[in-house]
């Protein structure tokens, strides 16, 4: 399904005005017309969309801007790559491609429509407020606050009368500050807010504290951003005791499916307390998603970490296992052609196990992007060996996102407040 | 942390739904099903943190208990679950309350509106209720309209009702109680438990079905000669005689579980996963369901009831000795019987359908069973060559197994059937949830998936209708046949399937 605009143009209104505006337009009086306001939940977005932005201006990419990670602007990332002389491996939309691209010359425009633009996995769910904070390119334009109230068409599960409205603030960075005080009185206490920092983790942060405050349900995504910035940022939020949900963990859940799965079998239990390595490649220069991994595998297993160090795209650290044995942790970027749009996949995983009296286990689990050759070497003959493929995950970031809303789950994963400290300390 | 018991990588992998504030309310809540079933799975629900922190279970009943009397039956019938998990129990029996209601007095039925507000104070359950009607049936219809007097049915998005099964006791019947809870609430607010469809491998049988390539296409008449539906008990009537003396084998099991057994076995692929998509398309197949022969059943239904057996030493009784059972009593233990499903799929496919009380083993089973190859090449160690089987097995040993001919170990070219088994313990090695868990967070979740709609349970019991006017006008036509405790089940009942060249599936 295409993403779906609103049905009404968004009527451009003086942000002091949009509060009562929107007040009214959910009134009693006024529900006959325009039906019930949905009692659901409000998104707050984070849109910056900085690499569409600038590929646009430079007529890299056709507007309209979205925001919306479409095929065309991954392909134009993609070739921005190879202008720019990066090296392959560069994650299409990375910050090194922005700053590519925010060199390169133009004055192209194309409508913005941030915001107005409705995946439909987010409008089946019903949200009751979408507010997109929507910055520009250009740092001196002024504040735009554009509303539309929004009903869903029938075939998205609409015919009830369960209603929503959106909510656009756009402008430079210093307009967009300004426009945080419309922000408190569009957020009602009674139903959940959901803030998705769509953007890079280390970026805005004051503008991040103002939004993302502890009470809202945060969304982030540990691959977007300086991976210490990352990993500090989850550890940080996971700590303060708010409801962080991480796309990148998410993207984990098949290698941490498919790794439990090779252990269902009850007579394969007991090799998990024999762990005495464990390998990890992931794509290219962003170790979050590997480190999460390989925490959430200390923690689950009950290894304590002794020692830690990074040094250029490699990480080693050693636990022990609770009968004292050590494990060896090894965590590697390794260069690929084609990388994914997500910084940092799991390429491939090999778990070694050691019992003291039986034959010895080796699991080794690869991307379905590619082989795992690496991991395959080594010497592992005399071990039992298990191998699977993992299916990479090719949701869109909507999607992701939708899922996590319609979980409805208003607390962090105890599995990933577990794993974000330690994935934080084993970077260091 | 490591444990042989539970795999340390696999908690929390499930991302389960989030249940929203409620309070459940059990109407029914001093009788056997209350302690038996539902607050045992609240409770499991309740350790794996799949209940919300704003959660309230109000037991009520005729009984002038308070909440201190039912927290304390409760705790006693749970006991050696409480043992095994003391500091849970602790903190879940807080969310247990009792409040008198005879569902027939109104001014009840109002104090119950003023005590379902007190817990929204005390516990923030926000006016979300789930109201489960575990009476007796006859209290189905009143016991809905007294709700919706009260206006408790009123909000459709906060409030619910799971009835127990049997809803009726025929088409008629089925059809007049359909008409009253649907105008005390939506049918999107009615939902008519059947516990076998909480069952772990009765859901499998759809994702058998519906996620591998490979079944569909010889899922139909083309491939499948025969499929045999069996639900045996090893038990008696036990105390349930004054139920059971009513309803019989036919009511009690089959217009229910095994009929949705074969509405999953049968069903056509829905468009979705989607709680109408599925359901229109079991229901779909019931209205396409007959019995073999509607106008002489007795040519496609054999009736039985269990004798005495058993050894010297474990003597058994027979039903008639059953305290509480008429001595004369014609009520069937034991029923079998033919079907078919006039649709493109299973034309002229026999279904054998059976249940009993009493049988030599306690299982659950669906087995289809595939064509034989055209042409027989080869000798076959067992005469003739066996015909591939796939067996699902629903309880107990929950899995499947596909029977299949390889060639005998040997110089020769002789075939011998074996069998491929996959079975959930060895597996998985995690014990299933109980049927009640899935359904009751599935009602409390108000997804009806697993529920059965109006027009499912109304075309279940059109297809046993003809049985039942039979059974009721000119019983001597259905003759119930003894048969000896722990043993298949009556004479006439492999003779139903030696007519058409068949045998029961001897598990």
């Amino acid at each position: 399904m295409s993403p779906q605009l609103t049905l009404q143009t968004p009527l451009e209104l003086v942000p002091s005005e949009v509060p009562t505006y929107l007040e009214q337009l959910w009134s009693p009086e006024q529900q006959g017309s325009t039906g019930t306001g949905a009692s659901t939940f409000c998104l707050l977005i984070w849109q910056p969309a900085w690499a569409e932005q600038h590929l646009v201006r430079s007529g890299r990419l056709k507007g309209p801007i979205t925001g919306q990670q479409t095929s065309d602007l991954i392909a134009a990332g993609r070739q921005a790559i190879t202008e720019a002389d990066l090296p392959l491996s560069t994650p299409p939309l990375d910050g090194a491609v922005i700053e590519a691209v925010a060199r390169l010359q133009g004055d192209a425009t194309a409508e913005d429509l941030r915001g107005q633009y409705i995946d439909p996995a987010l409008s089946a769910l019903m949200p009751r407020r979408l507010i997109t904070l929507a910055p520009t390119v250009a740092p001196s334009k002024g504040l735009e606050t554009l509303v539309a109230a929004y009903c869903p068409l029938p075939e998205e599960g609409g015919g009830t009368t369960a209603c929503g409205d959106v909510v656009v603030l756009r402008g430079g960075d210093a307009a967009l500050q300004d426009g945080m005080t419309i922000l408190e009185p569009l957020l009602p206490a009674s139903m959940p807010t959901w803030v998705w920092w769509n953007g890079f983790l280390d970026e805005a942060p004051e503008l991040m504290a103002r939004v993302a405050c502890t009470s809202r349900r945060l969304i982030i995504d540990s691959a977007v951003g300086q991976p210490r910035q990352c990993l500090e940022v989850l550890r940080q939020r996971v700590e303060s005791g708010q409801a962080v949900n991480d796309l990148n963990w998410l993207r984990l859940r098949s290698w941490r499916e498919t790794l439990a799965m090779v252990f269902d079998p009850p007579d394969r239990r007991d090799a998990l307390s024999h762990v005495t390595q464990l390998d990890i490649d992931v794509e290219g220069h962003h170790p979050a998603q590997g480190l999460l991994l390989a925490a959430w595998i200390a923690d689950r297993l009950g290894w304590t970490l002794d020692s830690a160090k990074t040094i250029d795209e490699e990480t080693t650290a050693q636990f022990h296992r609770p009968d004292g044995t050590a494990v060896n942790v090894h965590l590697m970027g390794v260069p690929v052609g084609q990388p994914n749009v997500h910084a940092g996949q799991i390429v491939g995983m090999r778990l070694i196990c050691q019992p003291d009296n039986g034959k010895g286990v080796c699991v080794i689990l690869c991307a379905d992007s590619g082989g795992c050759m690496r991991l395959e070497g080594g010497g592992m003959a005399n071990l039992d060996l298990h191998e699977d493929i993992v299916p990479v995950q090719h949701a869109t970031p909507e999607m992701d996102v939708a899922r996590l809303l319609g979980g409805g789950h208003d607390s962090t994963n105890p599995l990933l407040a577990a794993a974000a400290p330690l994935a934080a300390k084993l970077l260091g | 942390m490591v444990a042989t018991i539970t795999n340390p990588l696999r908690v929390g992998l499930r991302q389960e739904r989030v249940i929203a504030p409620q309070c459940l309310v059990i109407f029914g809540a001093s009788g056997d099903l209350t302690h038996r079933k539902l607050v045992p799975a609240l409770f499991e629900l309740f350790k794996q943190r799949r209940l919300p922190s704003e959660f309230a279970l109000l037991g009520c009943a005729r009984r002038p208990w308070t909440d201190d009397v039912f927290r304390g039956k409760m705790a006693e019938a749970l006991a050696p679950r409480i043992a095994e998990n003391p500091a849970a129990w602790d903190q879940f029996v807080g969310k247990l309350f009792y409040e008198p209601v005879d569902l027939q007095k109104p001014e009840d039925v109002v104090r119950l509106g003023g005590r379902l507000e007190l817990i929204d104070q005390q516990c923030a359950t926000r006016s979300n209720r789930t109201f489960y009607l575990s009476v007796s049936p006859n209290f189905y219809a009143s016991g809905c309209r007294a709700l919706s007097d009260a206006g408790l049915l009123k909000d459709p998005k906060r409030s619910r009702v799971v009835i127990e099964k049997p809803f009726g006791r025929d088409y008629g019947s089925a059809q007049a109680l359909n008409k009253v809870v649907q105008t005390c609430g939506q049918e999107n607010q009615i939902f008519r438990i059947d516990h076998y469809l909480g069952k772990e491998t009765v859901q499998n049988i759809m994702v058998l079905r519906f996620a591998n390539t490979i079944f569909e296409p010889i899922w139909n008449r083309n491939y499948i000669s025969s499929v045999q539906i069996t639900a045996s008990e090893t038990v008696g009537v036990e105390e349930r005689a004054g139920y059971y003396e009513s309803s019989g084998a036919l009511r009690d099991m089959v217009q229910n579980h095994l009929t949705q057994m074969l509405a999953i076995t049968a069903m056509e692929p829905p468009g979705r996963f989607d709680p109408e998509a599925i359901r229109n398309e079991k229901a779909k197949v019931l209205q396409a369901a007959h019995l073999a022969d509607e106008l002489e059943p007795w040519n496609c239904c054999v009736r039985g009831q269990y004798g005495p057996g058993g050894t010297k030493d474990n003597p058994l009784a027979g039903y008639r000795q059953e305290p509480g059972v008429e001595p004369n009593s014609t009520t069937e233990t034991y029923v079998a019987m033919k079907l078919f499903i006039d649709n493109w799929r299973w034309q002229g496919v026999p279904f054998y359908v059976r249940t009993g009380k009493r049988l030599a083993k306690r299982l659950s089973e669906v087995v289809l069973t595939f064509r034989e190859a055209p042409v027989h090449l080869f000798d076959a160690a067992t005469g003739g060559p066996t015909a591939n089987q796939l067996i699902l097995r629903i309880q107990p040993d929950e899995g499947a197994e596909f029977r299949f001919e390889v060639k005998s170990p040997g110089s020769g070219m002789r075939s011998r059937p074996i069998d491929m088994e996959f079975s959930y313990d060895e597996s998985f090695g995690e014990p299933s949830d109980e049927g009640y868990v899935r359904l009751l967070a599935d009602a409390m979740l108000s997804d009806p998936t697993l529920f059965t709609r109006a027009d499912e349970v109304e075309a279940a019991w059109r297809l046993y209708t003809p049985l039942l006017e039979l059974i009721e006008d000119s019983p001597w036509q259905l003759p119930i046949h003894p048969y000896e405790s722990r043993t298949w089940g009556p004479a006439a009942a492999d003779a139903l399937l030696a007519r058409d060249g068949l045998l029961w599936r001897r598990p």
